[in-house]
C-alpha cells in the first residue's frame, strides 16, 4: 500500500465513523457531513472570526476558527501590536471555557436559606424576566430607602466595556462600594510609581528595547501583565538582535522568569527595597548615575542620595539581603553601565507590608540612570481613545450616597493613598463598618478563593442579607448567591478590551461573538442595561443613548476609532506609536519632575493631618513585620501564579489542569516546595503528606523537595483548591489562601502577601 | 525530498508550553484526567520536561519542549513487529494505528518518551469527547478524526500541514509550520529541510551551538536545541 493510499483510507474510515458519531452528539447536530465527500473535503461552513481572551486581564487579540459553527482552533491576531500577533497558552485554554461541561445554562434561584461552605443552596431554574425582576426589586426598595451605599458591587476579571458599565451603573445607582480584585494584584506597584512622578498606575516597561532587565520579584513569564507581548518580546530581547539583553531575577524562589534568566540571584524574603537602596548606594557612590536626567529632571535628589549614602551601604545591605555585598555591586555597575535598563517591580516585591516604599525605592533606580521615557525604559501608557459616555444623570440619593465613605476604608487615615482595599471589605462587612451591607452583586469575583483569609469572606458573605452572583460557572462566591445569573463567556459576547499598562501605545480589541451563546446566558453588560431600566429614574436616564445594549454600546464607544465593519473584521484597532520623551507633560508632581522625595504622599497625608518627618517622603526600607512569632512559625509562606492558573475564577480545563506546574512536570495539584536541608531538618521527604500550618489555619498537602527555594520559605502554587464545582477543579490540590494572615501595605491598601509564618509537619 | 526537521531555541524559550497546548488542539489528542496523571498515562504529542541539576542556590533546571524527535535511526522502526511505525521518505516518522498492535514495544524503545498509549476504554465517557470533524486540521486534512483505543499515538510533525502545504506549493518553515511553531509566541520553534543548506534551520544550525538529545543512543533524532 502506497503512503498516498494508505492516508486516503484512513481519511475516509475515520470520517465515517466522526460522522455517525457527530450526528449522535446534540451541539454538533447541525454539522452535515457526507463520507462520500473525496479526500475529506466536508467542510460546510468555516470562518475565522477576531475576538479577543479574557483568560487573564491582557486580554490578547485573538482569532477564533469556527467550522460548522463549532469553535475548534484559537490562534493570535497578527494585526495586534501589543503582542505581535501571539497568544500565551491560557488563549488555547479558551475553548475549554466556552465548552466547559459544568457551565451554568439558566438562571437559578436559592431555596436553602442556610448558607455556609458546602451548604446546598438548593438552586432551582427560573426564567431571566423572574431573576432580573427580582434583582430589580430589590435594588429599587433599597434605593428608596436612601441607602444606596448599602449596595456592594464585587468585580472580578471583566471585560473593560463592562468595568465601564459596572462602574456607571455605581455611580448612578450611589454606592461608592465598587470593588475589584486589583486590592489583592499591584497596589503597591502602583502607589509606588504614584510616589515618584504622581501616575497611580502599574508601570509599562519598553521592553522591546530594552538592554538589562532587573527583576525585584516580577514573574515576567508566568503571571505578569500584559504577559503575550512579555512572551513575545522575551524570543525577541533573547535572540532576535545582535545585543541580547541581559536579565537578572531577584526572588527567593527559582522561578521559571529566574531560570531563563541569566543570573537568579536568591534574596531574604521581604528585603526587596532594601537590596533597592543599597544599587542606589553603590552607583551614586561610584558616580555611575545619570547626570544629566537627575540634574534636570528630578527633584528631592540630596536627601535621597544622603539617605542612601548614610544607611544602606552594600556591606550592611548584605547581612540583610542575604545577598554578597560584591553581587550588590556587580548588579549595580551592570544596571547603570548596560543602559537603557528597567528595574521592573513585581507582587513577589511588593505585596508586603510598607509595600509601596519598597515599589518607590525600586522605581527610583529607572530615574537614577534616566531610564524613564526613553526607548527601553519605564513608558507611559496611552489610554485608547473611545468616544467618552455623558455625564450619568443624577439626582440626591446617588449624590448622597457617593459621598458616604466607603466600606473599603480607602483614603482615610487607615489607607490614605488606596484606591481600593480589597480585603478589607470583608471585615467591613462583619463588622457594620461604616454601616451594614444590605445587598451584594458580585460580577465574576471570587474572593472568597482568591483572597488572604477566606474564611473572613465566607463569614461575610453568609451574612449578607442579599447575594446576586453572575458568572458562567458556579464558583466557591456563587455558592452563597440568592440568585445565581448565568453569563455568556468571552467567545459568545460583544465587548471591548485593551491590555494593562505595557505597550506605551494604545491598543483596543472588540470581541464579538464568536459562536451563538450555547445556552441561555447573558452577557453582564446586557444584565446591568435590563436592570438600570428596571430601576427608571436617573439610573434609566444614565443607561439612554449609549447603545442600549452590549453590541450597541460597544459601538458606541468604538466606532469613532475606526469604521466598524473594519473594527469587526479586524478585530484591533491600534493607536498612533508611542512618543518618547515627554519631560514637560509626564510628572504629575509638585515640582513638575521626577521627585526621589515624594511630594504627593507629603501632601496628602498632610492633608489628612498626619505628621512629617524628614523621612515620610523618601524610600526608606523599614523591616517586614510579620504574622507569627519565629519560634513557633519558623518558616515563611509564599505562592505564586503559574501561567496555566486561569484568572476567570475557575480551573476546570484539563488542559490547564494537565500541564499545571511546568517546572516539577506536575498536574492536577499543588504542594508545597521545600527547600532540601530544611526538609531534612524537619525529615520531610519528598511526596511526604505534611500539614502547613499558619498562626491562622492549617491545610494538608504533599511535600515537593525543591532546590530552587530559599531555605526560610516554603511555596505553594495558587489556582487549586476549589471546591465548589467542576470535574476537573474540584476536590484538587490546596488554596494558600486559607491559612495567609491579613495585613496591609498600608499606604496602597494593597493584600501582604507574603508576610505569614508558617510550620510544615508530617501528617 | 526535503528532509523535515525542527530547530528549538532555549534561549527564546520560555517555558510558556503553549506549544504542549496547540499540539493537544490541533491533533485532538484526549486529555488526561488526575487518575492517568498519577499512572503516567495521559497522552502527550507534545510535552515541555523540567531537567534540573545542582543544589540550592546554584540549581540549573532547565525546560524543553519534546516532540518526536523523528530520529533518522529511529529505535521504534526498528522494533515495531507489525510494521505500523514507518520512517517517510521525508522523513517524519509516522504510526499507522490501523496496524498498530498495541504491543508497546515502541514505547519502551524510544529514548525520549514521545509516545503514548491510548489506554481509553471506548465506552468511557471522557473518551467519548465529541472528536472533531476531520476539516478540523488548521491547514490540509487531519488524517485521525476518530482515536482508535489500544494503540501507540505520537507526534506527527503535523503532517497533513505539511503534505498540504507541498501539494498547494506553499514555503514549509515560513507559511506553514507545525501546530506547536505555530503557537509558540516567542518564536523559539524552527521548522524547514535540513537538506537546505539554505532553510531557515540550516542557517541557524550552521550559525550557533546546538545539541539533540541522547546523542549517544545513535538514534540521529532531527529536532535541534539551540543552547543558552
Amino acid at each position: 500500500m502506497s503512503r498516498r493510499t494508505f492516508i486516503k483510507i484512513t481519511a475516509v474510515a475515520g470520517a465515517t465513523v466522526a460522522a455517525s458519531r457527530l450526528f449522535s452528539h446534540p451541539a454538533l447536530g447541525s454539522v452535515v457531513y457526507s463520507p462520500e465527500l473525496p479526500g475529506g473535503e466536508g467542510v460546510i461552513t468555516e470562518k475565522w472570526v477576531p475576538t479577543s481572551c479574557l483568560n487573564c486581564d491582557t486580554r490578547c487579540a485573538t482569532r477564533v476558527r469556527v467550522v460548522n459553527g463549532r469553535a475548534v482552533k484559537v490562534t493570535g491576531n497578527p494585526l495586534s501590536r501589543v503582542s505581535e500577533g501571539e497568544n500565551c497558552a491560557r488563549a488555547n485554554v479558551g475553548l475549554q471555557v466556552l465548552y466547559d461541561p459544568a457551565r451554568i445554562t439558566a438562571p437559578l434561584k436559592r431555596t436553602n436559606p442556610a448558607k455556609g461552605r458546602g451548604i446546598d443552596p438548593g438552586w432551582t431554574e427560573i426564567s431571566w424576566e423572574q431573576a432580573l425582576s427580582e434583582v430589580g426589586d430589590k435594588l429599587k426598595t433599597l434605593r428608596e430607602k436612601g441607602q444606596p451605599e448599602r449596595l456592594l458591587l464585587l468585580s472580578g476579571l471583566n471585560t473593560v466595556s463592562a468595568e465601564d458599565i459596572i462602574r456607571r451603573f455605581a455611580g448612578a445607582y450611589g454606592t461608592p462600594n465598587l470593588v475589584s480584585a486589583d486590592g489583592l494584584n499591584n497596589e503597591a506597584d502602583k502607589a509606588g510609581e504614584w510616589m515618584a512622578d504622581g501616575h497611580y498606575t502599574q508601570s509599562a516597561y519598553d521592553l522591546e528595547r530594552t538592554n538589562y532587565i532587573l527583576s525585584f520579584g516580577a514573574s515576567i513569564l508566568e503571571s505578569y501583565k500584559p504577559l503575550a507581548r512579555s512572551l513575545r518580546m522575551w524570543g525577541k530581547i533573547r535572540g532576535e538582535r545582535p545585543n541580547r539583553a541581559k536579565v537578572v531575577v531577584i526572588d527567593p524562589r527559582y522561578s521559571v522568569t529566574a531560570l531563563r534568566a541569566d543570573q537568579w540571584v536568591p534574596i531574604n524574603p521581604g528585603t526587596d527595597g532594601a537590596l533597592a537602596l543599597a544599587i542606589a548606594h553603590a552607583i551614586i557612590s561610584e558616580g555611575l548615575y545619570d547626570v544629566d536626567f537627575v540634574n534636570n529632571r528630578t527633584s528631592g535628589f540630596d536627601e535621597y542620595k544622603k539617605l542612601v549614602l548614610d544607611y544602606y551601604d552594600p556591606d550592611t545591605v548584605s547581612g540583610i539581603t542575604g545577598i554578597p555585598a560584591e553581587t550588590i555591586r556587580q548588579i549595580a555597575r551592570e544596571f547603570a553601565a548596560t543602559g537603557p535598563a528597567i528595574a521592573w517591580r513585581g507582587r513577589g516585591a511588593t505585596s508586603w507590608p510598607n509595600g509601596s516604599y519598597t515599589s518607590y525605592a525600586i522605581f527610583c533606580l529607572n530615574a537614577l540612570v534616566g531610564s524613564i521615557d526613553v526607548p527601553g525604559g519605564v513608558i507611559y501608557q496611552e489610554n485608547p481613545p473611545y468616544r467618552p459616555l455623558p455625564e450619568p444623570a443624577e439626582d440626591d440619593t446617588a449624590i448622597k450616597g457617593r459621598a458616604r465613605p466607603a466600606l473599603d476604608l480607602r483614603k482615610t487615615e487607615r489607607f490614605p493613598a488606596a484606591e481600593v482595599v480589597t480585603n478589607q471589605v470583608a471585615d467591613s462587612i462583619l463588622k457594620n463598618n461604616p454601616y451594614p451591607v444590605e445587598m451584594a452583586i458580585g460580577f465574576n469575583s471570587n474572593f472568597n478563593m482568591s483572597a488572604p483569609g477566606t474564611g473572613r469572606w465566607d463569614a461575610a458573605l453568609e451574612k449578607i442579607p442579599y447575594y446576586v452572583h453572575a458568572a458562567p460557572f458556579i464558583s466557591e462566591m456563587a455558592e452563597y448567591a440568592d440568585i445565581f445569573l448565568p453569563l455568556t463567556t468571552f467567545m459568545e459576547e460583544w465587548a471591548y478590551d485593551h491590555s494593562p499598562p505595557g505597550s506605551g501605545f494604545a491598543e483596543v480589541r472588540i470581541k464579538q461573538p464568536v459562536v451563538e451563546p450555547l445556552y441561555n446566558t447573558r452577557n453582564n453588560i446586557d444584565i446591568i442595561f435590563n436592570i438600570a431600566g428596571r430601576l427608571g429614574g436617573t439610573v434609566e436616564q444614565s443607561f439612554a443613548g449609549i447603545g442600549d445594549d452590549a453590541g450597541g454600546f460597544v459601538k458606541y464607544r468604538t466606532a469613532v476609532l475606526a469604521p466598524w465593519n473594519k473594527l469587526l473584521e479586524q478585530g484591533v484597532w491600534v493607536g498612533p506609536d508611542y512618543e518618547y520623551y515627554k519631560y514637560d507633560r509626564i510628572f504629575k508632581t509638585p515640582s513638575g519632575k521626577f521627585e526621589f522625595r515624594s511630594g504627593n504622599l507629603e501632601a496628602l497625608l498632610k492633608e489628612q493631618g498626619e505628621e512629617i518627618n524628614s523621612l515620610t517622603g523618601l524610600p526608606y526600607y523599614r523591616e517586614v513585620q510579620y504574622l507569627g512569632d519565629s519560634s513557633d512559625y519558623p518558616l515563611l509562606l509564599s505562592t505564586y501564579q503559574p501561567l496555566l492558573n486561569v484568572e476567570n475564577g475557575s480551573q476546570n480545563y484539563p488542559w490547564a489542569q494537565e500541564m499545571f506546574l511546568v517546572m516539577h512536570g506536575a498536574g492536577w495539584t499543588n504542594f508545597v516546595e521545600i527547600n532540601r536541608r530544611t526538609a531534612q531538618k524537619l525529615k520531610i521527604k519528598d511526596g511526604d503528606t505534611v500539614w502547613v500550618e499558619s498562626p491562622f489555619d492549617r491545610i494538608k498537602t504533599k511535600a515537593r523537595v525543591f532546590e530552587g527555594i530559599h531555605p526560610g520559605v516554603v511555596s505553594i502554587a495558587g489556582g487549586q483548591g476549589h471546591r465548589a464545582y467542576g470535574e476537573w477543579a474540584k476536590g484538587i490540590g490546596v488554596n494558600p489562601n486559607e491559612i495567609i494572615g491579613v495585613d496591609y501595605d498600608r499606604l496602597s491598601g494593597q493584600a501582604a502577601l507574603f508576610n505569614t509564618r508558617i510550620r510544615v509537619y508530617k501528617a | 525530498m526535503a528532509r523535515w526537521g525542527m530547530v528549538i531555541d532555549l534561549s527564546k524559550c520560555t517555558g510558556c508550553q503553549s506549544c504542549s497546548v496547540a499540539c493537544k488542539a490541533e491533533n485532538n489528542v484526549p486529555h488526561g484526567s488526575p487518575e492517568e496523571h498519577e499512572k503516567r498515562q495521559t497522552p502527550f504529542w507534545h510535552k515541555v520536561i523540567a531537567v534540573s541539576s545542582g543544589e540550592y542556590p546554584t540549581v540549573r533546571i532547565d525546560l524543553i519542549p519534546m516532540p518526536c524527535m523523528h530520529c533518522d535511526d529511529a529505535p521504534c522502526v526498528t522494533v515495531c513487529p507489525a510494521k505500523a511505525t514507518y520512517r517517510r521518505e521525508d522523513g517524519i516518522v509516522i504510526q499507522d494505528f490501523r496496524r498498530c498492535i498495541g504491543c508497546k514495544y515502541c514505547i519502551v524503545a524510544c529514548p525520549y518518551g514521545a509516545r503514548s498509549f491510548n489506554y481509553k476504554e471506548p465506552d468511557e465517557e471522557e473518551y467519548q469527547r465529541p472528536d472533531p470533524p476531520s476539516e478540523r486540521a488548521d491547514r490540509g486534512i487531519w488524517p485521525f478524526p476518530h482515536r482508535i483505543h489500544g494503540v501507540v499515538e505520537k507526534c506527527t510533525f503535523c503532517f497533513h500541514r505539511i503534505d498540504e502545504a507541498v501539494k498547494e506549493g506553499k514555503k514549509v518553515g515560513e507559511e506553514v509550520v507545525p501546530a506547536c511553531a505555530e503557537a509558540c509566541p516567542a518564536h523559539a520553534i524552527y521548522f524547514g529541510d535540513l537538506d537546505d543548506a539554505g532553510s531557515q534551520v540550516s542557517r541557524l544550525l550552521a550559525s550557533r551551538q546546538w545539541l539533540r538529545l541522547r546523542e549517544e543512543m545513535g538514534t540521529s533524532p532531527k529536532v535541534f536545541y539551540l543552547t543558552r
